[in-house]
C-alpha cells in the first residue's frame, strides 16, 4: 500500500465531508447567492448533504484501514486514529438512522465532526506506550469508540432539539425552524442513541478500570480522565434512568445528554494532550 | 386566437359563482356543448369554487363570436334565462393576454389565496377531461401544458407556496413540527362551535382520534356524529388532557378553562409527553402561564394570526420572481405560437415550388429520354434546389414571426398573394385552422 494512495483517500474523504458540511450549513442558514433560483437551493443542498456523508463513510473507513497498514499502527491504540474511527462510526450510524428517524439535520453536526477528527488523524501517534499495552486495551477502545459514535449522534439530536424547542417557546416559526425535523423525532432519536451507546460505554468503563488495574496506571492524568469518564457515564445513565422513572424528556434530557457528551469530549481532549506531550518529549530527546 | 371567458372571485360574488360551479356530470355536459360549437376549435372548461372559466381557441379572427358562444353556454350551464344576466360578472381576455392569464392562474398568481396549490390540480383535471373528450388537440393543448410547466417552475424556484396562510394551516404546521406524523395522535376539541368544527376538519383529518369535550354534552355528541369523533363529558376534561396530544380550545367561557395546575398534573401523568394547545377562543381558554411548563406549547389566536400575516408577506415577496418566470414561459410559448402561424404559408410555398420544379423535370425527361436513367439524381437535385431557394425566405419569415414583429402576418399574406398559394385559402374556407404541428420541423417543437 503506497503512501500516495493514503494521501489521496485522505484528500477525497476530507473534500467529501467538507462539501457535506457546507451543504448542511447552506440548507440551514440560507444560500450565499443572489441568483433567481436561490429559494430552491437550500432544498437541493438539504437533499445532497446526507448523500455526501453516505459517500464519505466508506471512503473514511478505507482511509483508516489503508493508513494503519501503511504506517504499521494499530488503529485503536493511538487517540488520533481512534477519534477518526469514532467519527466514522458516528457518520455510519447517522447514515443508517437517518431514514428511520428523519434526522437529516443532525448531519450538520456529524459531518463537520467527522471532518475535524479525520484531519486530526493526520497527526497520528505511534500507539500506546509498551508499558500500557494489554489484551484488554482493544476491547476498551473499541467499546468506547462505538459508544462515542452513538453519543455524538445523541448530542447532535439534543442540540437540534434545544434550538427547535426554544423557537417553539418563543413562537418564532421562521428561518431555521422550518428546516428542522419534528421535535418528537429528535427526542426519540436522542433516546435511542443513548440506549445504544450506554451499554457500550459501560463496557468501556469496566474494561478501562480493569486495564488501569492491570498496567498499574495511577498517574494524575489517568485519574482525571477516569473521573470524566465516570461523569459521562453518570450523566448518560442518569438521563436514561430519569426518563424511565420520572418521565424526563425533551429539554432536560437534552441538557443531560449534552453534559455527558461534554465529559466524553474532555476525555478525548485529555488523551490528545497526553499524546502531544509525549510526542514533544520525544522530539526534544526526553523520555 | 386563444380566448378566456369566465368569472372569478375578483368579479363575481359567491352567489353567482356557486350557480356556475359544476360537478363531474355537469362539467362533462358543459364540455360537450362547448366542443360542439363551431365558434371554437379547441376548448377547456375550468370550474373551481373561486373560478369558472372557459379557455378556447376561437375560430374567428377577433374572437367576438366565440366569446358570445361561450357566454351563452355559461348562462345555460348556470340555468340563466339570458346570457346578459352574466355580463356584469364576465371578463374576457384574448390572444397574448389570454395566454398570460392562463399561465398566471395555473401558477396560483391569480388565486384568492396567493400560492395555494389546489388550483394547479384543478386545471390539470380540466385539461385531462378536455383531452379525454377530444376537445383539446393542438395549439391550445400545447398552451395548457406549457402553463403547467410554468407553474411547476414557479413552485420549485420560488417560495410562493411556503408558509401557512390560514389559522388552521398554521395550527397543522405547528402540530407537524412538534409530532411529525399525526396518524398516531389524539386531537381534543374544547367547545363544539363552528370554530371547533373547522379546526377538527383540518387537524383531525389525519389524526388517530378526535374527541370533543363541551359543557353541553348533547351538542358535543351531535358534532361528534358529524365528524366521526367521540364525545366526552366536560367533567372528564382533566383526564382527557392526559390522553390528548393536540388540544383545540374554542369555548365561549369568560375565564380560562385550562389552568396551569391542571396541566401540570396532566403532564405528570403523561410522563413528559409533548402537549400542544391551540387556543382560538377570545377571551382565551388556556391560562398563558401554561406555555411556561416544560414540553407544553400554547398558541393563541394572535400568535396564529401573526404567523398567517408573515406567511402572506413571505408569499407576496415572491410574486415578482414568480411573475418573471411566468413572463419567460409566456414569451417562449408565444414565440413558438407565432412561428406556427406562418407555418402553413411556408408549407404551402415549399409544396408549390417543389411541385412546379418536379413537373418541369417530368416534362424534360419526357422529351430527353436519355435522361431517364438519371431520374433519381435529377429529383435529388430539384429537392436540393428547392431547399436552397426557400431557405432565406423561410428563415426570415420565421424569425419575424417568432420575434413578435407586426409585419410577419403581412409578409405571409404577401407571400400567399405573390405565389398564389391556394392551400391556405382552403384551410380558411373550412373554418378550421390547419393542424398546427403539420410541417413544423422537429427542432422547432416545444418540449412537453
Amino acid at each position: 500500500m503506497k503512501l500516495e494512495l493514503v494521501d489521496l483517500l485522505f484528500g477525497v474523504t476530507a473534500s467529501v465531508y467538507l462539501a457535506a458540511s457546507a451543504l448542511f450549513f447552506a440548507s440551514l442558514f440560507g444560500w450565499p447567492s443572489s441568483s433567481d433560483d436561490a429559494s430552491a437551493a437550500p432544498a437541493r443542498a438539504a437533499r445532497w448533504a446526507p448523500r455526501l456523508v453516505a459517500i464519505g463513510v466508506p471512503l473514511h473507513a478505507t482511509h483508516i484501514v489503508a493508513a494503519s497498514l501503511v504506517l504499521h499502527v494499530c488503529p485503536v491504540e493511538g487517540i488520533h486514529f481512534a477519534m477518526s474511527i469514532a467519527s466514522m462510526l458516528a457518520a455510519l450510524v447517522y447514515v443508517l438512522a437517518r431514514p428511520r428517524f428523519h434526522i437529516d439535520v443532525v448531519g450538520a453536526f456529524v459531518a463537520p465532526l467527522a471532518l475535524c477528527f479525520l484531519l486530526a488523524s493526520r497527526f497520528v501517534g505511534g500507539g500506546a506506550a509498551p508499558k500500557f499495552r494489554s489484551a484488554i486495551l482493544p476491547f476498551h477502545v473499541a467499546a468506547n469508540l462505538l459508544g462515542v459514535a452513538a453519543f455524538t449522534l445523541a448530542s447532535a439530536a439534543a442540540i437540534a432539539y434545544l434550538v427547535e424547542e426554544r423557537q417553539l417557546k418563543q413562537k418564532n416559526l421562521r428561518g431555521i425552524f422550518q428546516r428542522l425535523p419534528p421535535l418528537d423525532s429528535l427526542d426519540r432519536a436522542e433516546h435511542r442513541c443513548l440506549v445504544a451507546g450506554f451499554p457500550l460505554l459501560t463496557i468501556g468503563i469496566l474494561t478501562g478500570t480493569l486495564w488501569a488495574h492491570e498496567v498499574e496506571a495511577g498517574g494524575a492524568a489517568e485519574i482525571i480522565r477516569a473521573a470524566f469518564g465516570y461523569a459521562s457515564w453518570t450523566f448518560f445513565g442518569g438521563v436514561l434512568l430519569l426518563r424511565a422513572a420520572a418521565g424526563w424528556r425533551g429539554r432536560r434530557a437534552a441538557y443531560g445528554t449534552i453534559a455527558g457528551f461534554g465529559c466524553t469530549v474532555l476525555v478525548l481532549l485529555l488523551y490528545l494532550v497526553r499524546d502531544a506531550g509525549a510526542a514533544a518529549a520525544v522530539a526534544v530527546g526526553g523520555p | 386566437m386563444i380566448l378566456v371567458v369566465g368569472l372569478s372571485h375578483r368579479t363575481a360574488p359567491v352567489e353567482v359563482r356557486e350557480r356556475l360551479a359544476a360537478g363531474p356530470e355537469a362539467h362533462a355536459a358543459m364540455l360537450g356543448r362547448l366542443s360542439a360549437r363551431d365558434e371554437v376549435t379547441e376548448v377547456m372548461f375550468v370550474s373551481t369554487c373561486n373560478r369558472v372559466e372557459v379557455v378556447a381557441l376561437a375560430s374567428d379572427h377577433g374572437g367576438d363570436s366565440a366569446k358570445q358562444a361561450i357566454a351563452e353556454e355559461l348562462a345555460r350551464h348556470g340555468g340563466l334565462a339570458h346570457h346578459a344576466e352574466l355580463t356584469p360578472y364576465l371578463y374576457d381576455v384574448r390572444a397574448d393576454d389570454a395566454v398570460r392569464h392562463l399561465f398566471r392562474v395555473a401558477a396560483s398568481l391569480d388565486s384568492m389565496v396567493l400560492g395555494e396549490p389546489q388550483i394547479l390540480g384543478q386545471v390539470k383535471d380540466a385539461y385531462d377531461a378536455a383531452l379525454a373528450a377530444g376537445a383539446l388537440k393542438g395549439k391550445l393543448a400545447r398552451c395548457v401544458s406549457r402553463a403547467f410547466a410554468a407553474a411547476k417552475r414557479v413552485r420549485t424556484e420560488t417560495s410562493i407556496g411556503a408558509g401557512s396562510v390560514s389559522i388552521s394551516s398554521v395550527a397543522v404546521d405547528i402540530a407537524r413540527h412538534l409530532f411529525g406524523d399525526l396518524a398516531d395522535r389524539v386531537v381534543l376539541l374544547l367547545g363544539a362551535g363552528e370554530m371547533a368544527e373547522a379546526a377538527a376538519r383540518s387537524l383531525g383529518r389525519n389524526a388517530r382520534a378526535v374527541r370533543i369535550c363541551n359543557r353541553s354534552f348533547d351538542r358535543a355528541a351531535a358534532l361528534a356524529r358529524e365528524l366521526h369523533a367521540a364525545a366526552v363529558p366536560w367533567d372528564d376534561l382533566e383526564g382527557e388532557l392526559q390522553q390528548a396530544d393536540v388540544v383545540v380550545a374554542s369555548t365561549s367561557a369568560r375565564e380560562p378553562v385550562v389552568t396551569r395546575d391542571m396541566v401540570k398534573r396532566a403532564m405528570k401523568a403523561r410522563r413528559g409527553r409533548s402537549l400542544l394547545f391551540v387556543d382560538i377562543a377570545v377571551p382565551r381558554n388556556v391560562e398563558p402561564a401554561v406555555h411556561g411548563i416544560d414540553n407544553v406549547y400554547v398558541y393563541n389566536v394572535d400568535d396564529l394570526e401573526q404567523e398567517v400575516a408573515l406567511g402572506m408577506k413571505g408569499r407576496r415577496q415572491e410574486v415578482d420572481l414568480a411573475e418573471k418566470i411566468v413572463s419567460d414561459e409566456v414569451a417562449q410559448f408565444l414565440s413558438w405560437s407565432r412561428g406556427l402561424e406562418v407555418q402553413p404559408t411556408l408549407v404551402a410555398l415549399r409544396a408549390k415550388t417543389r411541385a412546379v420544379f418536379l413537373a418541369e423535370l417530368e416534362r424534360s425527361i419526357g422529351r430527353l429520354t436519355h435522361l431517364e436513367g438519371d431520374r433519381a439524381a435529377l429529383t435529388q437535385m430539384v429537392e436540393s434546389a428547392v431547399s436552397k431557394l426557400l431557405h432565406a425566405p423561410t428563415s426570415r419569415l420565421k424569425a419575424r414571426a417568432s420575434g413578435g414583429e407586426d409585419d410577419a402576418s403581412e409578409l405571409a399574406s404577401a407571400m400567399r398573394f405573390l405565389f398564389d398559394l391556394q392551400e391556405i385559402g382552403a384551410h380558411k374556407a373550412s373554418g378550421r385552422p390547419p393542424d398546427p404541428s403539420a410541417g413544423v420541423e422537429e427542432d422547432e417543437r416545444l418540449p412537453h
